[in-house]
């Protein structure tokens, strides 16, 4: 792949093969994030989606293969290049992740603090401007344990775009909230997105969301992509497994429940 | 037969790559501290960077969390042990006709072994926890991983100001203890045991010699050292959820404890042969 490509694509990933103690987890995965647009990776509990993310944002070292963010490769590159990669993104952990020791706006602040040279009057006005964003003015003296679940997540949120990043890596951003507060999360996914140009890469597993802010949708399945569309494309996805997932329907090509002779034979086993 | 050998291997294997981890931190702690230093102070010089580096605001919150919180328990404990340690030195010395020389005996006990050493395992049992827990909920909530991904090496943010807080705490705490522990014998042997007081003072501070002071500062610096770097690599290696948080929190003081004890026994060995009075 030349050059040019990786300026339509935040983020390409080759071939990544991932596993835990023999147990492979991403399995020869490729795929394309492109800049400026709303992407979201779906797929069943234990089907890689977590594991994928922590890859992309370094936490992870894959076995294989090769992962380009803004057209670097941060496979096997020493810590000091993967901190200057890391600049460039931003990322909602699945629980927040606020420090707990720390105020709502220390915590806003606590990046442009450690990481850039700027004045602590510049430091506040730009947290005000962050918690302005999110929704949440005047909650910097809160601590994170004084405010609701969803407040958390949009604190956490507007730590994340901080220190202003390209990309933004969202994990699970509507797990544990009502759907109301979930659809503000998702709200405030779209108008980032559009109004400062934000790649986002969002995992999850609620098809309503997905539906409601994704320009490309991107199925896993066992480790491998099974599918990638569009919302509309993915609603009329013939491939039964993509069908199954987004009725939601117990029965169908994944079984839950194991034939007879699979549950005797699994019972005879040990 | 097998199967014993192979347990036996799997002990063994066990034991030494949780060493290995532990060297790991060893090393990462050393690798930041340097790096630290060297960047600010020889790459670019200036104030606000330095400062930047060590934390400030983060380390004296440490400090007064490990070091001034803990004194009231630190002073129970020392003048316990210095009254007991007066009673039985007493008690046996009373059998050459040399009571007087409790005050001796207590002083330089207490600062050439017993005041680090009790500080040590007060502060391993207060701190030592506190810190495995804190960490280890920290891991467990992302809150490590979210320090990652900002960029921000956790061993300099969260491991490096700890440490530093504890090696500069615990020679403080140790010279209360020596000094507090001193006055529960004073009490115990002037009023218990009828010795005259300035007697008992002047016997005190004659057996003390510099030497024992100073290497009791220097064990207690290598306590502290050994207690923070413990605790924080039991916290850091958490994972899954509150079971392992209080796997780690016991674990922490308990190697910590033992350590402790293996590094009192070869350093007092250490000045012994290698520092003749």
């Amino acid at each position: 792949m030349d050059k040019d490509s990786f300026s339509d694509y935040a983020i390409v990933i080759k071939n990544l093969v991932k596993s835990f103690s023999g147990r492979i987890v991403l399995d020869g995965l490729n795929l394309k994030i492109p800049v400026g647009k709303i992407t979201v990776i779906m797929g069943g509990s234990g089907g890689g989606k977590s594991v994928l993310l922590r890859n992309m944002i370094g936490l992870y070292q894959p076995d294989q293969g090769e992962i380009y963010v803004d057209g670097e490769n941060i496979v096997g590159v020493g810590e000091k290049v993967m901190n200057d990669v890391r600049r460039k993104f931003g990322m909602l952990f699945q629980g927040a992740a606020l420090f707990n020791s720390l105020t709502v706006g220390e915590n806003v602040a606590l990046p442009l603090r450690e990481l850039t040279d700027l004045s602590d009057e510049i430091i506040k006005i730009i947290v005000k401007v962050k918690l302005e964003l999110v929704g949440l003015t005047g909650f910097e003296h809160f601590m994170p344990y004084q405010i609701s679940g969803g407040m958390k997540k949009r604190v956490a949120l507007a730590r994340a775009i901080a220190l202003d990043p390209k990309i933004v890596f969202y994990d699970e951003p509507g797990a544990g909230l009502d759907p109301i507060t979930a659809s503000m999360i998702d709200q405030l996914i779209l108008d980032l997105s559009r109004k400062l140009r934000i790649t986002s890469v969002v995992v999850s597993h609620e098809m309503k969301s997905a539906f409601r802010i994704a320009d490309q949708i991107i199925m896993l399945h066992k480790g491998k992509v099974l599918e990638i569309g569009t919302s509309d494309q993915i609603k009329n996805s013939k491939n039964p497994y993509v069908q199954q997932f987004i009725n939601g329907e117990p029965e169908g090509v994944i079984p839950l429940k194991q034939t007879s002779e699979a549950y005797l034979k699994g019972l005879l086993e040990t | 037969m097998r199967t014993f050998f192979g347990r036996v291997g799997e002990t063994v294997f066990f034991v030494f790559s949780g060493t290995a981890r532990l060297f790991q931190l060893l090393y990462d702690v050393a690798k930041v501290t340097v790096s630290a230093f060297y960047q600010n102070l020889f790459a670019r010089p200036s104030m606000t960077a330095f400062k930047k580096a060590i934390r400030y605001p983060h380390l004296i919150h440490q400090m007064v969390l490990m070091g001034v919180d803990s004194l009231g328990i630190v002073c129970l404990v020392a003048l316990s042990v210095g009254m007991v340690l007066a009673l039985q030195a007493a008690y046996q010395l009373k059998l050459f006709g040399a009571v007087m020389y409790t005050g001796s005996l207590v002083s330089v006990a207490m600062c050439r072994e017993l005041g680090p050493l009790i500080a040590s395992i007060v502060i391993s049992g207060r701190v030592g926890a506190r810190l495995a827990a804190e960490l280890g909920t920290m891991r467990v909530n992302e809150e490590v991983d979210a320090l990652t991904t900002m960029g921000l090496n956790p061993i300099s943010y969260l491991v490096m100001p700890r440490c530093l807080a504890l090696i500069i705490m615990l020679p403080f705490l140790t010279v209360i203890t020596d000094v507090v522990g001193m006055f529960g014998g004073f009490l115990i042997g002037t009023l218990g045991v009828n010795i005259n007081p300035y007697l008992y003072l002047a016997k005190n501070f004659d057996a003390l010699v510099l030497k024992d002071i100073y290497t009791g500062l220097i064990k207690s610096g290598v306590f502290a050292f050994v207690i923070a770097l413990v605790s924080c690599h039991q916290g850091l290696c958490v994972s899954g959820g509150a079971e392992e948080v209080g796997k780690a929190t016991t674990q922490a003081v308990v190697i910590s404890i033992v350590l402790i004890i293996i590094v009192d026994c070869l350093a007092t060995a250490v000045f012994y042969y290698a520092l003749p009075a």
